[in-house]
This record gives structure tokens, C-alpha cells and sequence, in this order.
């Protein structure tokens, strides 16, 4: 448990110090996030070795008590956060087109970490009111560093996002109004099906869903994701949205009684083909290359709906493993992809798809990250993506009951690579290629392939990887 | 008494997110989420008083509630005074 | 040889190959000797480990690389001898491709990603022959789509850039398809390895239902890559790629791994006996008769050599097809041995047509008259492939055509004869004019388009030797397989080696 606290601290203890000592350095911060990640990895280790552990904040007892909870899926989740951090920083500083080099990017970026380790540690739903709303009022803060372009789709992210915790909120007040404690495993023993708590819910779930951007409360992503700065979107679409979606999971795997989860499973699985759906149609027809990168952020966070909502339809635990392979592959691919269009948007000029006409000639490691990447999001083998699939398949096929859903997942597929290769073939075009506007800065499109060679050999350790997210069933 | 308390703070919030349903320009809106606000921090005061004493959990949770609000609203000013700023006339809100 | 080297064997065939690609992509325009270093090095290694194989599996030895891939099933590249007919097929007419490639190309731009991309099929496709269980397979065949992509927009014209597209949705949605029937039949009986016979024949009573659609599934997907009617529509249009590249997809890699994937599916996953039992076979047999038949009528119609070659393509893969579901082992034969043969005399065919846009700018079959007095070395291997389609004997399309009929016979499916007869009558109907225009139509006094490739007199310098030498290398072996049919050494005493390990009791 200390190797996760050092994990979470690391990065708050950063942020302030910038903060304070108004320095803008990114080495600082790439330094913290290393710091960060190392002790993540023996938090890991040590979780895997000896089980989950809790730990009472301030020494009181349950039911006072806040607690934070280490179990294996938090752990990989701290991995994960720090490692996409340390990526991303790394870019930030270092590439010539990031616009973040002397920003507040560095305080705030820490200060993500800091929010989204203590959201995955947390188990207690007024904790996790607070750091939903340091999350929100962070990720704001960093849509707007680039500039007054950003203003307009910040202003409404920040609006919704505030409209969300509302509602997050009031579900929380009704559920201690009525079983008068608020950490998830004492709730998990109390609750039953009553009104109250199907209210409670519906309210939580209406909240967290706009905050994780499900299809259909799903509007404000793509402005405001393609609007950041190259670095934010990367943060924001890998990691941001998927801070709800872990308390969504937990909330209704732990708390909700059985019967409500199998009534709200299928309502939430549908969401998410029709996200697949609709997602990738939007991303298809995206004039912008951000914004049909962002779609696809929407459209790929429908595989993840699938699999939470069938999991609670069908009351079976394992769909979680393809859930959270569906957050790791997702979350590094969307990270490849996101440095990889910032560095051809940048370098060759404009932000319309149609940029990229001849992109494998006159940037060709970008695009080749690019559509590895979405390879990843097609979910092509052997990448993590696939593995997702794979496991998210297993359950669909096994009873012929089950074989719409899979179709479901065929289309989402089909969709994916229909705008993937959207892109790919266009960057094949040698007849009019558009002619770079500065050096291509190679170090940058090596740093966006990184990511997207990790996702592709996320098979290769698919045998730890599983075990280490079975061990953290609820 | 708890129940009175209790509906008024649902009222509020229903109007609050009522007005935002309409698509107001942007001070209405930061202001209907303020009054949003205000009615969930009525429910959880009303909620307090739910027993026979009350309970100090829940104001506290009122008062982390409202540092998160008034720090929130302030950022959504500033954000949408640099958009007024920026263009001049009020511009659309959520 | 110790058993971690033998099963390090497979490994290092598909490796051969993708490590010089992956060098090579890196490399400058400029550094052609070392591209072509590269090139030749890794085909004659992976030449000689085949060769090595084929040794040590005529001596019982067994080759057998695992690692854990997904839950369930490993990654297996094994070697049996159906997958050693494959990796020798690719492994030869890979060496001959890359030389004629490396003349063909000259001194056109992006040559590194061409050949970069050219060593990735490879590797793909040798992966693909030697994949153990269907997870493997699925692998690979993703991973030649991939890879065969980028050579098909080559040329990066709007032409090429649509044919990208329409290949992409083919390929794409058929792997996609592939991948529901794997998984689904993975759900029944996890990721066995490949067993003559197949591993299906205890599920069949309790579900037919799921293994017919997963059949269903499988098929389709694969038979996008087959180009089974009316799936085929990728493969016309696929023509504007190089020449080379229209080699490499007609004759070895993308249509002969989807054909490849159906034979192992229908033998080494379902078996003979379920197939017939869940009457599988019959719809297979008619859509591989189907398409016989329309591709021939649709080559007639062609104007463009290679549009004539890739409808021929589709026709000719489709007697692989019917051999296999017509379920008796010696359809079975004339099926294997038709995947080899039609590989060398199709891979001929869009040489020569190769050559004569090269040399003399010829596109059109109208503008060949008399081409076989300027180019008579190139139009004696057209020949010598045409007549191998039509079937006449001794070239070693007759063989195969042979054995398919006996096949059809020894079934009782005799109408599948009459559809043999009258593809092959329909052959004839559109190359015997194309041989006879060649041969004895009026040559123009001077060839518009002649770029004096390599000297421009007929004969050994009528077109560049890298174009000629693999061409004439093929024809020959086109001619030796027929001719030496009966002996041992031939593809025919390689298929009936493979189908009696299948058909065994």
C-alpha cells in the first residue's frame, strides 16, 4: 500500500511545487512520473504476491472511516496512468509542435495524475465525488491552453461536467441519506432494490455517464478533445474518461443488488453498439483529423459499455477482463494516435483530414504509428485490441442466445476500420502529396510509435495480464 | 420538517436543471447550476436532520461541497468573460 | 540436430524474411545493392532452411515452435507435409518474384517500402502455411492483408488508391468474418492443433447448428481471399498494381491462402466425414462451379491482358475449391496439386504479360499482334502457361484437371465433369485466340511502345534478363511438373504423399 500511496503522492507533492515555485520545466515532471511509475510497478507486484489491502485514512475505523482500497485492477491502473503520463510528458516537452512547453500544462498534468490515483484507490463515494470533480476541473483547465480557440468547447465541457457531479451527488446524498454510510463495501452488504436506490442509481449512472461520455451524453468529447493541445487530448481520451467508467463498474458490480444490474445491463450494452455504431459514423465523415479521432474515442468506449453491460445482464464477473483490456489497449492506442495526428497536423499544416494526402512519403513514421494504432482499435491481430475482442467474444458465442451481441461487435469492427483506413489510404496517395511545412520532427513520431508497438505486443503478455485482472474480480 | 426540506432541495434542482434543458446563454446557465447546487446541499442538510441528532457527516460534506462549487463557478466565470472578451457579444451557452 | 534448434526451424523461415524487410525499410533509394543483397540473402536462406526441413521431415523429424498468444491458444508454426508443399510453393516463386521485381521496378521511386512490404508477405505467408491451429492461421491471414495492402496502392494514383479501398473492404470484412468462425468454434472445443481428419467429429450430434454456421463463417471469410464468386470483386481491380505484385497475389500469396485456408478447414478441422454428414459440402461445390464457369465467361469479354489473367485466376482457384468439396481423396490430390500447378503457370502468364508492358508497352490483347516474332522467348512461356489452363497435356494443368475429373467420377458427382469440360472448352475459347494472334497475326513494322528493354532483338536479349530469366525458369518448371508427374519427385507424388496421411482409417 505505501508503494501506491508514494504512486498518488509523487505527483501531488510535483504539482504543488510548481505551482508554488512557478517553474514550467517538463524534466520535473517527467522525473515524478518515472518515480510514479516505478512504485506503481511494485505496488503491482506486491498486490499480485499478497492479495488485496486497505488502508484507513487517519488511522479511524470503518464506518468513519475513509479507506482506500489496493486491489489488482487499481494497481495496473496506477501502471497505466503513470506510464501514459510519462509518455506524454515526454512528448510535451520535447516536441517542437506541442504548444505546452512553457504552459501550466506541467502543474495541471501532475495534478491529473495526483486525482485519477486517487480516484482508482479510492472506495468511497463521496472520495470519489472529490476527485471527479478535480479531474473535471483540471482537464478544463488544460483544454484551454490552447488559447481562446478553446474557450467555447472548454466553457461547455466544464458546464456538463458540473451538471454531472451534481447528479453524482445527489445520488450519493439519497444513498447515505438511506443506509447511512458511504464506503462501497459496507453499501455492498446493505443494499437492496428499493426506490431509493434504484434512484440513487439512476442518478449516479446518468452523472458518470456524461462524465465517461457515453453514447448518447457524449457531444461535448469531440470539441473539446480536439481542440486541446496535442498532449491534452492524448491525456484526456486515454485516461480522463475512463476515471467514471472504473467507478460506473465498481458501483454496479459491488453495490447495485443483482436484479438491478440485470435490469440495467441491457440498456447499457445497447449504448454501446449504437456508440460503435454512430461513433464510427461520425468519425467517417469528421472533416477534422482530431475530431474523427475523437469519435473514435466515443465509438471505442461502446466495446467497453458492451462488456460492462453484459457482464451485469448476464451477472458474470469475467466480462471485467475484457472490459479493462479494452482501457489498456484503448488507452495507449488513443495515445499513439492522438501524438501521431498532432505531429502531421502540425507539420504538414492544416487540421482537415485531407492533409494527409501522401502522409507515408513525407511523414512516414507518424503514419505508420498512426495506423498501427488503428490496427490496435480494429482489433486486428495479435494487439492488445484483439485480445479485448477476443475475450469480449468468448461469452457472446457460447450460447446462440447470445450471437446478436457478437454481431454487434462485428459492425463495430467493420466501423473501425472504416475510418481507420479512411485515413491510411489517403496517406497513400503519391499523386498529390502535401508538401511538409517545416522539418518533420522525427524524435516526436518515434515517441507517437512507442505506444502503439506496446499495444501490439500487449498479446505477448496476455497470460499475466489476465491472471492479474481475474485476481481483482469484486 | 425533513420531508418539506427535502422536496424544496429536489425543486430547486429540478428547476436548475429545467432551465438548463432550455439551452440558456451562458450566465443562466452557470447560474442554473448554481441553483442546482444549492438543491442538493438542501437535500443534504435536510438529510442531516433525518434522525434524532444530526448528523455532522453530512455538513461536512455541505461544506466540502460548497468550496467545490464556489471554486467551480469561478472558473466557469472566468472562462466565459475570456469568451466575451474574445468576441464581444454574449455567446451561446451550454 | 537437437529438438530446440528443430523447433526454432519455423521460426527462423518466417523471420528469413521479415528481418531483411525490416532493414530494408529503412534504407535509402540510393543503397540498391544492398537492398537487393538483402533481398536475394533472405530468399536463399529461407530456400535452404526449407530445404532442410524437407529433409529432416522425410527422416521423421518433427518441427514445432509454440509461445502462448491468447487464452487458449498458443501461436504453433509446425511442419507437415501439407504446409511443406506451401512454404516450398512460396519459397520458389518467391526467388524468382524478387529477381523479376527487382528488373521490373528498375529505377522507380519508393523502392525500399515496395520491397520492405514484398519481404512482409512473405513472412505472412510462410507464417500462414505453417500455422498449427486456426487461432495461428487467423494471425497470419490478418497479417497478409496488411501486408499486402500497401503494394496494391503502390503507384499511389487515384486508380490504385481506389482498388486500395474496394481490396480493404474485401479483405477486412472477410477477416472479420474468419475471426467470428474461429472464435466461435473456439468456444467449443478451445485451439487444437490442426489433425488430419479433423477434431470435430464428436461435436457434430450435439451441435450442428453452431458448427454449420461457423463453416458458413469460415468459408465466406476465406472465400474473399479465394475469390469465390461473388466475392471476387476485389481481384480485378487489384491489376493496377505492378506486375510483380499481380504475380505474387495471383499465384502464391493472398489467393492461395485463402484456398490454403479451406483445404485446412475442410480436412484438418472438420474432416471429411462431419462435412458430409452436415451436408456442407454440396452449397461449397456449387459455388466453386458457379464461379468456374462465370469467371470464364467474364474473361472472355476482357480487352486488357491482365484483367483476362485475374478472371482466369478466379476460375482456376475455384477447381481447388471444387476438389476439395467434393470429399474424395483423389479430387483431394487433384486439388492439392492444382495449387501448385496453377501457381507456376498463372505466376508465368503475368510475367510474360509483364514483360510486354515493360518492353513494348503492351496492354491490351489487340495490340499483341505478331508479338511473338519481336518477344518469342516471352510468348513460347505464354504458350506454354495457356496451354497449361486449358489442360493439354503434358503441362502440368492436364494433370491436375485429370485427377479432378477422376475425382468427380470416383464421387458420383459426375455433372462436375461436364462443368470441367466446358471451363476448360471455355479456356480455350479465350487464349487459343490470343496463342494464334500472337503467333501468326501481322506484327507492326515498328513497335510503338518499344523501349528496347535489355537490347530490343528477339530472343535471349528481347527484354531485360531479370524479367526473362524468371519467366523462362517458370515455364520450365511448369513443363517438368507435368512431364514428371509419375515420378517421385513431382508435386503430384508430393499431394498424394499428403492425402494419404489424410484419407488414412
Amino acid at each position: 500500500m505505501t508503494l501506491a500511496l508514494i504512486s498518488l503522492l509523487t505527483p501531488l507533492a510535483m504539482a504543488l511545487l510548481l505551482l508554488l515555485s512557478r517553474s514550467r520545466s517538463g524534466w520535473w515532471v517527467m522525473g515524478s512520473s518515472l518515480v510514479s511509475l516505478i512504485a506503481a510497478l511494485g505496488a503491482l507486484h506486491g498486490v499480485i504476491q499478497d492479495g488485496a489491502q486497505w488502508m484507513h485514512l487517519g488511522g479511524w475505523d470503518a464506518p468513519l472511516a475513509i479507506r482506500f482500497r489496493l486491489m489488482p485492477v487499481s494497481a495496473l491502473l496506477l501502471v497505466f496512468t503513470a506510464l501514459i503520463h510519462l509518455l506524454v510528458s515526454v512528448y510535451a516537452e520535447r516536441s517542437r509542435h506541442s504548444q505546452t512547453q512553457r504552459t501550466d500544462y506541467w502543474p495541471l498534468s501532475s495534478l491529473l495524475h495526483a486525482s485519477l490515483a486517487a480516484l482508482w484507490l479510492s472506495h468511497d463515494l463521496f472520495n470519489w465525488y472529490i476527485t471527479l470533480e478535480l479531474l473535471g476541473l483540471v482537464a478544463v483547465a488544460m483544454v484551454t491552453i490552447s488559447g481562446a480557440k478553446a474557450y467555447v468547447p472548454a466553457l461547455r465541457y466544464l458546464l456538463l461536467s458540473l451538471v454531472a457531479s451534481l447528479f453524482y451527488l445527489l445520488g450519493v446524498v439519497l444513498l447515505y441519506g438511506h443506509y447511512g454510510v458511504l464506503d462501497l463495501a459496507l453499501l455492498a452488504d446493505a443494499a437492496k432494490a428499493d426506490p431509493t436506490t434504484r434512484l440513487a442509481l439512476a442518478l449516479m449512472t446518468l452523472g458518470l455517464m456524461l462524465k465517461a461520455a457515453f453514447w448518447p451524453l457524449h457531444l461535448w468529447l469531440p470539441p473539446a478533445h480536439a481542440s486541446a493541445p496535442t498532449a491534452v487530448s492524448a491525456l484526456l481520451s486515454a485516461l480522463v474518461v475512463k476515471g467514471p467508467l472504473f467507478i460506473l463498474w465498481l458501483l454496479w458490480s459491488e453495490l447495485a443488488p443483482a436484479e438491478l444490474g440485470q435490469e440495467a445491463g441491457p440498456v447499457i450494452a445497447v449504448a454501446g453498439v449504437l456508440a460503435l455504431i454512430f461513433g464510427g459514423w461520425s468519425a467517417l465523415r469528421a472533416p477534422y483529423l482530431k475530431t474523427l479521432v475523437a469519435y473514435s474515442t466515443v465509438a471505442q468506449l461502446g466495446y467497453a459499455m458492451m462488456a460492462l453491460g453484459l457482464l451485469l445482464h448476464w451477472q458474470r464477473p469475467e466480462l471485467h477482463v475484457a472490459l479493462w483490456l479494452f482501457v489498456l489497449a484503448h488507452g495507449l492506442a488513443k495515445v499513439s494516435m492522438f501524438l501521431a495526428a498532432g505531429e502531421m497536423q502540425a507539420t504538414l499544416g492544416s487540421k482537415s483530414v485531407g492533409v494527409l494526402k501522401g502522409a507515408t512519403q513525407t511523414m512516414p513514421i507518424a503514419m505508420f504509428a498512426f495506423a498501427v494504432a488503428g490496427g490496435s482499435l480494429i482489433g486486428l491481430p495479435p494487439s492488445g485490441g484483439f485480445l479485448a475482442k477476443w475475450v469480449l467474444l468468448r461469452p457472446l458465442l457460447l450460447e446462440p442466445a447470445h450471437w446478436p451481441w457478437a454481431a454487434g461487435v462485428l459492425i463495430g469492427t467493420l466501423m473501425s476500420a472504416g475510418y481507420v483506413f479512411r485515413v491510411v489510404v489517403l496517406s497513400f496517395d503519391r499523386a498529390h502529396p502535401t508538401r511538409p511545412d517545416h522539418r518533420p520532427d522525427l524524435f516526436a513520431q518515434w515517441l507517437a510509435l512507442l505506444p502503439a508497438l506496446l499495444v501490439w505486443g500487449m498479446a505477448l503478455i496476455s497470460d499475466p495480464l489476465i491472471l492479474w485482472l481475474t485476481g481483482g474480480a469484486p | 420538517m425533513t420531508l418539506f426540506y427535502l422536496c424544496i432541495g429536489g425543486g430547486l434542482f429540478v428547476l436548475g436543471l429545467h432551465s438548463l434543458l432550455l439551452r440558456p446563454h451562458w450566465l443562466r446557465a452557470i447560474m442554473a447550476i448554481n441553483i442546482m447546487g444549492s438543491g442538493v446541499f438542501m437535500v443534504m442538510v435536510a438529510l442531516a436532520r433525518r434522525g434524532d441528532t444530526t448528523d455532522p457527516v453530512l455538513h461536512a460534506l455541505v461544506v466540502t461541497g460548497l468550496v467545490i462549487a464556489v471554486s467551480a463557478t469561478a472558473f466557469a466565470l472566468r472562462l466565459a468573460s475570456g469568451l466575451l472578451e474574445r468576441t464581444k457579444k454574449p455567446e451561446g451557452g451550454a | 540436430m537437437s529438438q530446440t534448434v528443430a523447433n526454432a526451424l519455423p521460426l527462423l523461415i518466417v523471420l528469413s524474411s521479415l528481418l531483411p524487410g525490416l532493414v530494408i525499410f529503412a534504407l535509402r533509394e540510393d543503397q540498391q545493392g544492398l537492398r537487393t543483397f538483402l533481398n536475394l540473402a533472405g530468399v536463399v536462406v529461407k530456400l535452404v532452411l526449407t530445404g532442410v526441413m524437407i529433409v529432416g521431415v522425410s527422416h521423421g523429424l518433427s518441427f514445432r515452435f509454440v509461445v502462448p498468444f491468447i487464452p487458449g491458444g498458443d501461436l504453433i508454426l509446425q511442419t507437415d507435409a501439407l504446409s511443406l508443399q506451401f512454404v516450398g510453393l512460396s519459397s520458389v516463386l518467391w526467388l524468382a518474384t524478387t529477381l523479376y521485381a527487382i528488373g521490373y521496378l528498375g529505377g522507380s521511386p519508393l523502392r525500399s517500402r515496395f520491397f520492405g512490404y514484398f519481404s512482409l508477405c512473405v513472412s505472412a505467408t510462410v507464417g500462414l502455411a505453417m500455422a498449427g491451429n486456426l487461432v495461428s492461421f487467423l494471425l497470419f491471414y490478418e497479417l497478409l492483408t496488411l501486408a499486402t495492402f500497401p503494394l496494391v496502392v503502390h503507384r499511389g494514383t487515384p486508380d490504385a488508391l481506389r482498388a486500395g479501398r474496394v481490396y480493404l473492404a474485401y479483405t477486412l470484412g472477410g477477416g472479420t468474418l474468419v475471426l467470428m468462425g474461429v472464435a466461435l468454434l473456439h468456444t467449443l472445443t478451445g485451439s487444437p492443433d490442426f489433425v488430419p481428419g479433423g477434431y470435430l467429429k464428436a461435436l457434430v450430434e450435439q451441435h450442428p447448428f453452431s458448427l454449420t454456421l461457423a463453416f458458413v463463417l469460415l468459408v465466406t471469410g476465406l472465400g474473399v481471399k479465394a475469390a469465390i464468386v461473388p466475392l471476387h470483386g476485389w481481384l480485378p481491380r487489384a491489376m493496377v498494381a505492378p506486375a510483380p505484385v499481380s504475380a505474387l497475389l495471383h499465384a502464391v500469396a493472398v489467393v492461395k491462402a485463402g484456398a490454403f485456408g479451406i483445404i485446412r478447414v475442410v480436412y484438418d478441422v472438420f474432416g471429411a466425414g462431419p462435412v458430409q454428414v452436415l451436408d456442407l459440402a454440396q452449397p461449397l461445390l456449387w459455388a466453386a462451379a458457379a464461379t468456374m464457369v462465370y469467371a470464364s465467361l467474364r474473361a472472355l469479354q476482357q480487352r486488357e491482358i491482365k484483367k483476362l489473367l485475374a478472371y482466369s485466376t478466379v476460375s482456376q482457384v475455384s477447381y481447388i475449391i471444387l476438389g476439395v468439396a467434393l470429399l474424395g481423396p483423389i479430387a483431394a490430390t487433384g486439388a492439392l496439386v492444382h495449387l501448385v500447378h496453377q501457381g507456376l503457370m498463372k505466376v508465368t502468364l503475368f510475367y510474360c504479360a509483364g514483360n510486354f508492358a515493360e518492353s513494348l508497352h503492351v496492354h491490351r490483347l489487340r495490340d499483341m499482334n505478331g508479338i511473338g516474332q519481336r518477344m518469342p522467348l516471352t510468348m513460347a512461356a505464354f504458350t506454354v502457361g495457356a496451354l497449361g489452363m486449358i489442360g493439354v497435356p503434358p503441362i502440368a494443368g492436364f494433370i491436375s484437371k485429370w485427377y479432378l475429373g477422376l475425382g468427380a467420377l470416383e464421387v458420383g458427382q459426375d455433372w462436375v465433369l461436364l462443368v470441367l469440360v466446358g471451363s476448360g472448352l471455355l479456356n480455350a475459347a479465350y487464349f487459343l485466340p490470343v496463342l494464334y494472334r500472337g503467333w501468326f497475326g501481322r506484327a507492326p513494322d515498328a513497335w510503338p511502345g518499344d523501349t528496347q528493354l535489355g537490347g530490343g532483338t528477339p530472343g535471349w536479349r528481347e527484354t531485360h534478363w531479370m524479367l526473362l530469366a524468371p519467366t523462362l525458369f517458370t515455364a520450365t518448371l511448369s513443363l517438368l511438373a507435368g512431364v514428371l508427374a509419375g515420378t517421385g519427385f513431382s508435386p503430384l507424388a508430393w499431394a498424394q504423399l499428403i492425402i494419404a496421411t489424410e484419407f488414412a482409417p
